[in-house]
């Protein structure tokens, strides 16, 4: 190939990713902006008001938030300890990874469906319970009144759905790890918890990075799950984007509800590449 | 040398002028015979544009059974364009403004069309031939005539009723009896509702009653409390009365099932057993009738102080001014109507015949239980007929704002006379806006 023509392919190649991207998410992105900021010709901060003042606005910004706070951090550690374990090789473990895979093939609406018909007061588990003798009457996780046991079924039900997606990753990232540093490491005498913290775990950041990047973004847009377990019992910020956009037809308040998300997701981001720089031990002092 | 050049240049300038005349020439020639021809393709075809029978399943009825059961019948091919109400009614203006209509036929709600209508979209039906071997109920008759034009043809007819397990009568309050709330009796008042979920309660230790609360409930709200307690929908939304109505329901929710509020449809809830009574829309409980038609009774709701207020839907087919096939449209709203495609919207849909004779078409069992409690309701002698208002694009946030009051005051706790002047500010607002007087 000629050089000048050479030049240009890395251009040619990511034109199609460049062009996807303009149209598909830069477009939507402004037209989503503009939708917020603009009305009547000009610029105008009345979206905004209608939608901070909106009665869901702040109690689904709040669960939005509490939710985000309560699942990453379990499902990192959740992540980490299945990773370590799944990472030796034993007797069944092809049987366990399957297992741990099998929610990951699945929808969030699906996963909500199955655990609200699990879960409910004629559900499975209550039936099981009561025929066992173990409850007088059904135990009830769903309805208004039951707000902290809703939530924290929230927690369980993503937490069994999507924690898979941090393992996945993390334990692609532990098996990269070359084993003679730990080889080495325990030549030197470091134990389990010295080897965890000073080897395994720095050479895992850019794979938790990663990680937590993907689900970050995806924690903050919650609503599958929220929607069919428990509804507006617990708004949330992208339940009522879509609330906004479907029943009430406020295309502006809608928007931000968007927007919002997506600036709490890239704050967060920027602030995970601050605080997990990749570190090589080889240029570690 | 230049005398060649500048006759070089008059020729490139006269081929040129002779290759342009003939491109716009060309151009016009080719055009004419398809803007001949567009018109008579598009009369062929009735293009049908319908904000109903949407869900995916309704749809496979009308595209699968309904479409080529009318084309084996008059050869007529139809194309059904599924469209959201605001959507139509964006492409109805900027059809009418332009004068390109392609919409021959409109299939959508009686207040949607009602807004058509008072933009002079719609063609007067009344000079069209008349419909044979049916006998359309008065009430959507009457409906279908606004300030004096028959602007539509009554197609389906919806209402939300109360489904009851015959379980539940077991646990009837006192002086209250199985034929009073079946019949829609003077006796089967909200009071006596209270009663009978509370009897339930104490007598299985369980929460039987329930409502869709993330689905239809703002209806029950503005269509069937509102009205049976203050006469009105939205006019008393503050009334003492109205705080009356808020104080029932904070009683009546101590015995309603706590689920309620994550619940979009009853009938699933009804079919597992989760509750003995339910209210929803008859769509949206066909399914646990259809599955066992002996458990259930469908029941009129109870009357308030101020009468039995209940929400009438009624679906209408209009023909748009200047449609381009108005004949075959004519025809497409005839197969409509016919006892036997009525009676299979029902047993398809749940929506309901608008014609006397499609109750002949129908078998015995669980559409007939459905059609029973449905006839039961609209006879009762206190009735208080309520329509959904065209609120236009506002539509979606009037049934919030009911939705909101409930969340804040029977949820919540908070103080009802503050919560309805709030929001009925909000309401008067919204009508004041669209221009409708407060129903």
């Amino acid at each position: 190939m000629p050089k000048k023509v050479s030049k240009y392919v890395p251009y040619l190649l990511i034109a199609p990713a460049l062009i996807y991207l303009a149209v598909l998410i830069g477009y939507p992105a402004i037209e989503g902006i503009k939708l917020v900021f603009y009305k009547d010709g000009g610029f105008s901060f009345a979206t905004i008001h209608r939608a901070v003042n909106n009665y869901y606005f702040w109690p689904a910004l709040k669960n939005t938030l509490k939710l985000v706070v309560v699942i990453l951090p379990t499902q990192l550690v959740l992540a980490l300890v299945f990773a370590l374990a799944m990472n030796k090789v034993f007797k069944g473990r092809n049987v366990a990874l399957t297992l741990l895979l099998i929610p990951m093939t699945l929808s969030d609406i699906a996963a909500g469906l199955i655990w609200y018909s699990m879960l409910s007061p004629s559900g499975f588990i209550n039936k099981l319970l009561l025929t066992s003798g173990l409850i007088q009457t059904p135990i009830q996780l769903f309805g208004y009144q039951f707000h902290t046991r809703e939530f924290l079924t929230l927690v369980f039900v993503e937490l069994w759905r999507s924690t898979v997606t941090i393992f996945v990753i993390v334990l692609a990232g532990l098996q990269m790890i070359s084993q003679e540093y730990i080889e080495a490491a325990e030549v030197f005498g470091a134990g389990y918890w010295t080897r965890l913290r000073h080897i395994l775990i720095p050479l895992l950041k850019p794979s938790i990075q990663t990680a937590l990047l993907l689900r970050t973004i995806y924690a903050f847009s919650i609503f599958g799950i929220v929607m069919v377990l428990v509804g507006r019992d617990i708004p949330v910020l992208a339940g009522e984007a879509y609330y906004q956009v479907t029943q009430i037809k406020d295309y502006g308040v809608g928007a931000f509800y968007a927007l919002l998300i997506a600036v709490m997701s890239l704050t967060i981001g920027v602030i995970y590449l601050r605080l997990t720089k990749a570190e090589y031990l080889e240029v570690k002092r | 040398m230049n005398k060649k050049v500048l006759s070089l240049f008059l020729v490139g300038v006269l081929a040129a002028s002779i290759f342009a005349s003939g491109c716009i020439g060309g151009e016009e020639t080719s055009t004419t015979p398809s803007s001949t021809t567009s018109p008579s393709e598009v009369g062929g075809k009735v293009v049908w544009a319908s904000t109903q029978l949407m869900p995916p399943a309704e749809r496979a009825f009308l595209l699968n059974t309904v479409l080529p059961g009318f084309k084996e019948k008059t050869g007529i091919d139809a194309e059904l364009i599924p469209i959201g109400q605001s959507d139509l009614t964006t492409r109805l203006a900027a059809e009418e403004e332009s004068g390109k209509v392609t919409i021959s036929l409109i299939g959508d709600l009686h207040g949607a069309i009602d807004y058509y209508e008072s933009q002079d979209w719609l063609m007067d039906l009344s000079d069209m031939p008349a419909l044979e071997g049916r006998t359309f109920i008065s009430t959507f008759q009457k409906y279908s005539v606004i300030r004096g034009k028959k602007v539509y043809v009554p197609w389906m007819s919806a209402t939300y009723v109360m489904v009851i397990n015959k379980e539940a009568f077991k646990y009837l309050p006192e002086g209250l009896t199985e034929e009073d709330v079946i019949k829609g009796t003077e006796k089967w008042t909200y009071d006596e509702f209270l009663a009978w979920s509370k009897n339930i309660y104490e007598k299985t230790g369980k929460k039987l009653v329930g409502f869709p609360v993330k689905g239809l409930f703002h209806r029950f709200l503005h269509g069937y409390l509102y009205p049976s307690y203050t006469g009105y929908e939205v006019k008393k939304f503050e009334s003492p009365e109205a705080l009356e109505m808020w104080a029932y329901l904070k009683d009546l929710w101590e015995y309603v099932n706590p689920s309620s509020t994550t619940w979009d449809a009853m009938a699933d809830p009804l079919l597992r057993g989760d509750v003995l009574i339910a209210w929803d829309h008859t769509a949206r409980i066909k399914d646990a009738i259809t599955k066992e038609p002996d458990k259930y009774i469908v029941a009129p709701v109870p009357r308030g102080p101020k009468g039995r207020g209940f929400i009438l839907v009624v679906a209408g087919l209009a023909i748009p001014k200047g449609a381009p096939n108005k004949e075959g449209a004519w025809k497409l709203i005839d197969y409509l109507t016919t006892p036997k495609v009525q009676a299979e919207t029902l047993a398809q849909t749940g929506f309901f015949p608008v014609i006397e004779e499609a109750s002949e078409e129908l078998p015995p069992g669980p559409l007939k239980v459905l059609a029973k409690g449905v006839a039961a309701q609209q006879s009762t002698s206190d009735a208080l007929v309520v329509m959904i208002p065209n609120l236009g694009k506002y539509g979606g946030e009037f049934g919030e704002l009911y939705k909101e009051a409930f969340r804040r005051i029977v949820l919540e706790g908070q103080d009802p006379a503050e919560v309805t002047k709030e929001i009925g500010a909000r309401l008067n607002e919204i009508f004041q806006e669209v221009g409708v007087p407060l129903p």
